[in-house]
């Protein structure tokens, strides 16, 4: 190929947009992290998200009324039996060390009434 | 020589490559959520409602005294520290002859609203410490904490010091006076915690996940694609390497609401670790406590945990042996980068074996 085709020739479109990124992504990052990091951006942020809170809340709330009138459990109902077979594993488990403290206490005393 | 001055648009072999590679960088990231991560086989000694405690096989017998308790942060998934072969520091312990155990805290649900890090750290930690002594027969263990799991790890051994022969941090942030974009974006009167915790049982996990990537949006939402088709033309690319990272960095867990609420009020906006006010089950959490040999290790470009975060712990330990490693890198790239091999891991177990 000339020296002439290979300059008519198109650029690959990816080398340009490579060459603006390695260029300027420096500089972005930048100007984005001086905007993030100010106290107006935060602010900005944070009224965004409790908009966004909102707005879920209420899909919740009638989603659970809904749900309520159909007698159908939502999903507070079954998480409430979860919890309830959380709390029985954590009383099994407080008795598993209410046990390994006798267990120990016992070995100890037959160590010293064996010495 | 012909010459010509005909321009085609678009240049048909360009494009044709172009759609091969835009093709193949569909399939790198849509297979990602198949790449097969944490295959470092392993063993289940110990659960608790979502949390699993693993035991790593080893080929032999430990060649080291003191078992290592890996503590993991609660929004990430395990495997980042068994990420696949040849890029896993649970792999290279194991090799090391250490034997290497594993929390692993799972997914929570709706149920988990009321799981906070105080019971996370009094009554999940301890239970799990004491599979650990019966099933190695030892009294105490190595406790390395990585990020939000130091974190959990330090509050541990400050309770707990008996149990804890050392203490390994890694990228732990603990004081948060300073603590970068991160504090500024949940700073008291900005971030609506209760609001968020109020409507979300467990906070989604694309809330962190989102504030991360915040932190440097174009190298995160750009630069990643960038790079990925930059690479996919270099014939020797380990796809597949590439595909673990990008699921593990997209693969977000859920907060328990409880245990989300306490880490933004108690450790970032209150600080109470760092200014010794933090109790939990009526305990005092103070790292004057710590007694242990420390070894805290920092990454250089960590935008997560910045620096002024984790250094406090060197400083206000009661260890007289404590000491911090400061490696070139960020938060995640220091443990399963390219150099991680051959910087963080080689260190760690050398720090190890000098303290077994």
């Amino acid at each position: 190929m000339s020296k002439t085709e290979e300059a008519s020739r198109p650029p690959d479109a990816f080398e340009i947009w490579r060459q603006l990124y390695d260029a300027n992504e420096q500089a972005w990052s930048a100007a984005l992290e001086q905007a993030m990091g100010s106290r107006e951006f935060g602010e900005s942020s944070g009224k965004l998200l409790e908009t966004l809170l909102a707005a879920q809340k209420s899909v919740r709330e009638s989603m659970r009324t809904y749900l309520e009138t159909m007698n159908v459990p939502t999903r507070e109902d079954i998480a409430r039996l979860g919890e309830l077979v959380v709390g029985l594993e954590e009383k099994v488990d407080q008795l598993g060390d209410r046990l390994d403290g006798i267990e120990e206490a016992l070995r100890t005393k037959r160590g010293k009434a064996g010495t | 020589v012909t010459t010509s001055t005909r321009v085609t648009w678009p240049d048909p072999e360009s494009l044709w490559s172009s759609n091969d590679r835009a093709l193949d960088m569909a399939r790198a990231i849509l297979g990602s959520a198949d790449a097969p991560v944490g295959l470092t086989p392993k063993e289940l000694i110990w659960r608790k409602n979502k949390a699993r405690l693993y035991r790593y096989v080893r080929p032999g017998p430990a060649t080291h005294q003191t078992p290592v308790f890996l503590i993991l942060p609660l929004i990430n998934r395990a495997y980042i520290l068994d990420l696949r072969p040849g890029a896993s520091f649970v792999e290279f312990l194991v090799g090391e002859g250490f034997d290497v155990f594993l929390i692993d805290w799972g997914t929570p649900g709706d149920e988990d609203r009321g799981l906070d890090i105080t019971t996370l750290v009094t009554r999940y930690l301890p239970r799990a410490a004491k599979a650990i002594q019966k099933a190695t027969g030892k009294d105490q263990m190595t406790a390395l904490g990585y990020c939000i799991g130091g974190a959990l790890a330090t509050c541990f051994t400050a309770i707990h010091p008996e149990a804890i022969r050392n203490l390994v941090l890694l990228t732990a942030p603990l004081d948060f006076a300073d603590a970068g974009q991160f504090g500024r974006m949940t700073a008291r009167d900005i971030f609506p915690v209760d609001q968020l915790t109020a409507t979300f049982p467990t906070v989604p996990g694309q809330v962190p996940d989102i504030g991360s990537k915040l932190l440097n949006p174009i190298a995160n939402y750009v630069g990643t694609y960038q790079r990925l088709w930059e690479r996919l033309g270099d014939p020797d690319f380990d796809v597949q390497g590439w595909q673990a990272m990008y699921r593990w960095v997209n693969d977000s867990v859920p907060f328990a609401g409880a245990a989300f609420r306490q880490w933004i009020v108690e450790f970032y906006q209150e600080n109470r670790l760092a200014r010794d006010t933090l109790e939990m089950d009526e305990k005092p959490v103070r790292l004057a406590s710590i007694r242990c040999p420390v070894l805290n290790i920092a990454a250089s470009r960590d935008q997560i945990a910045p620096r002024a975060t984790t250094s406090i712990v060197t400083n206000r330990v009661g260890s007289e042996d404590a000491s911090e490693i400061l490696i070139e890198g960020g938060h995640v790239g220091i443990v399963v980068g390219r150099t991680a091999s051959q910087n963080l891991w080689p260190r760690v177990g050398i720090w190890l074996t000098e303290h077994d």
